[in-house]
């Protein structure tokens, strides 16, 4: 090939790539730079700059404090926001520990029902959510009528009066499901990790004493971080965007994670027309999760095609 | 692995081996596995979720075919939202991902920009396009109609009739990127000497493409297009959020019918017949597609 002809196709290569770089990003900075704005400064021209930028004022200044203070305290997204880093912490806490917990025995240790149990793991991959969720819905009323029946005597009987307990409208209950239907893909590409580590270090560790339990929380675990870190980033995605079982399993407006949060904003900003507080909180709900990609994103890519290629 | 010195231990090692496994295993089937069995037991039932379900045998089944069904326009929609933004999102992301291999300066800078709309959640997404698509005068699109083409009614891209076509850019918009990013690391690890010998004898890069780089990554490819099945079938988030939690017949996907009829009618048997046949439908994609690719892999 010539070098014009091939000058041309690196030019038209990344006319192409720009362009598209610029429909995946100017969304998000027209999100960004709106939330500055009033609602009479969207109605005069929805795409222009802030005034806050092409003539700062305090005034302006206000607008934009503003719009943020509506949506963080008016709107409750300070709730939102905690209730999603509550729920999202601890399960991933939780699935993390069950998770390698499981795949670390699954990978290194002979026993019997060792083949069904990772079958009965790997099945968990083709089960939607959607199959799932209608029966969750009635098994957690029965499960809550059987713990309140119980534990309520004994909790009575101590003096502390009337013990109700619910898995329906709390953030118990949403972790469950989440950590029991994030097993499978953990222990997935955890046991598949565990088993990539020398038998050696087992050997070694308990050579000099450790208990198979000191073993694996102070050897395994440090040596399987990078296989952990994977883990969580994956996880971590897929719950602080979740909106189906939140959807289902959250009604009072003080337990509802982002998602749930943001989807109640639109449409009271909606009813009152009022656009400042519907950019702001666009801007407060996809803000954590893009500065996270940001720090992560070498390992977050490895991780989503780590899980893709190899499932 | 059973070494010398754990056999001395083997009742230690049973309890050790007993008392990781149960926490985890307890937990998947009391919040997995038993769900799906009662899934296939409540899809048989007539049942509003406080009397005692009656029996009806594949009665929810036979009723998705029945004249006047909403579930044949839901599954429509369904095919509809993985086959047009599908063809979109496998060009786009094989165009990309193929540019970005040729070791152009800035891919970095793409790989991670591109990227980006998979990180939002659905939820946001959906927002970001109903401000788009807005009939108000804060939407973008109706203003460019406006000054561009002096188009003075707005036009309401997210009312029903019109939401499908609309959700097709926008699925388009946040999906290409992880495709691109999929695709790119299966095309990073096929080895440069494969490249380097076709070059030598002459072939350009159409050549290139379809001789070494699809055949090289056509098994990742094809995960590529189950995912893109399997999200089609379960699309509900943006449907749901952009028809404020009312979706009509028009515009009901699976998903949204299966909440709608469980949560709304009381229509428990019917609404799990539709996530039975979802999960069955998942299932046969990743199965046959697996048998699909096995096969292939044999015959080369």
């Amino acid at each position: 090939m010539n070098a014009a002809a091939n000058r041309v196709f690196t030019g038209i290569k990344y006319f192409l790539l720009s362009l598209y770089l610029l429909a995946v990003v100017f969304p998000m900075l027209w999100v960004l730079y709106t939330s500055a704005k009033s609602t009479q400064e969207m109605y005069r021209n929805p795409l222009g700059l802030p005034d806050l930028i092409t003539h700062p004022s305090a005034a302006h200044m206000a607008v934009f404090v503003e719009n943020y203070r509506k949506a963080w305290i008016g709107s409750h997204f300070s709730d939102y926001f905690f209730n999603s880093v509550k729920v999202v912490g601890i399960s991933l806490a939780l699935i993390l520990l069950l998770g390698s917990m499981a795949a670390y025995v699954l990978a290194r240790f002979e026993f019997k029902g060792r083949g069904v149990i990772y079958t009965l793991f790997m099945a968990g991959l083709l089960i939607p959510m959607q199959l799932i969720l209608i029966p969750l819905f009635f098994q957690f009323s029965d499960m809550s009528e059987w713990l309140t029946r119980m534990l309520a005597p004994p909790v009575r009987s101590m003096g502390f009066g009337e013990l109700t307990i619910s898995l329906h409208d709390s953030h118990a209950g949403l972790i469950l499901i989440y950590v029991a239907a994030s097993l499978p893909f953990t222990v997935f590409v955890l046991t598949a990790f565990f088993k990539t580590l020398p038998a050696e270090l087992r050997e070694a560790a308990m050579m000099d004493g450790a208990s198979e339990y000191r073993t694996f929380f102070s050897v395994m675990m440090p040596i399987g971080k990078p296989g952990l870190v994977t883990v969580a980033i994956f996880n971590f995605l897929g719950l602080w965007n979740e909106y189906l079982f939140g959807l289902v399993f959250l009604n009072s407006d003080k337990l509802k994670t982002l998602p749930l949060g943001l989807a109640s904003i639109s449409m009271q900003a909606q009813y009152k027309s009022d656009f400042g507080l519907l950019f702001a909180g666009l801007v407060i709900a996809m803000a954590p999760a893009l500065i996270v990609y940001l720090f992560l994103q070498e390992k977050l890519t490895k991780g989503i095609t780590v899980g893709a290629i190899k499932g | 692995m059973t070494t010398g010195l754990s056999k001395r231990n083997s009742r230690a090692q049973a309890w050790f081996v007993f008392s990781f496994l149960a926490p985890p295993v307890a937990l998947y089937a009391l919040f997995v596995l038993l769900p799906t069995i009662n899934a296939f037991r409540y899809s048989l039932t007539r049942w509003d979720g406080l009397s005692d379900p009656v029996y009806v045998g594949m009665r929810n089944f036979r009723s998705f075919l029945a004249p006047g069904s909403d579930f044949i326009p839901a599954i429509q929609h369904n095919l509809f939202l993985m086959l047009v933004p599908g063809v979109f999102i496998l060009s786009l992301a094989l165009m990309f991902a193929n540019m970005i291999h040729q070791r152009i300066k800035g891919a970095k800078v793409f790989r991670i920009a591109f990227f980006f709309p998979n990180i939002i959640s659905s939820v946001a997404v959906a927002l970001l396009w109903m401000l788009i698509y807005s009939p108000t005068k804060v939407g973008l699109l109706n203003h460019f109609a406006a000054i561009w083409f002096h188009r003075t009614q707005p036009v309401p891209y997210t009312e029903s009739s019109r939401l499908l076509t609309s959700l097709v850019p926008m699925t388009v918009w946040s999906a290409t990127g992880f495709y691109m990013v999929l695709f790119l690391a299966a095309m990073e690890n096929i080895p440069e000497t494969y490249y380097e010998a076709a070059r030598l004898d002459g072939a350009g890069p159409t050549t290139l493409f379809f001789r070494i780089t699809m055949p090289m990554m056509w098994e990742v490819f094809t995960t590529g297009v189950i995912f893109l099945i399997i999200g089609g079938l379960k699309y509900f988030d943006a449907i749901w959020v952009l028809e404020n939690g009312r979706p009509k017949t028009a515009t009901h996907t699976m998903s949204t019918l299966m909440y709608s009829r469980v949560f709304e009618q009381y229509n428990i048997g019917y609404g799990t017949a539709i996530a039975v046949l979802l999960f069955l439908l998942v299932l046969i994609v990743t199965v046959v597609s697996r048998r699909l690719l096995q096969r292939e892999a044999l015959e080369y």
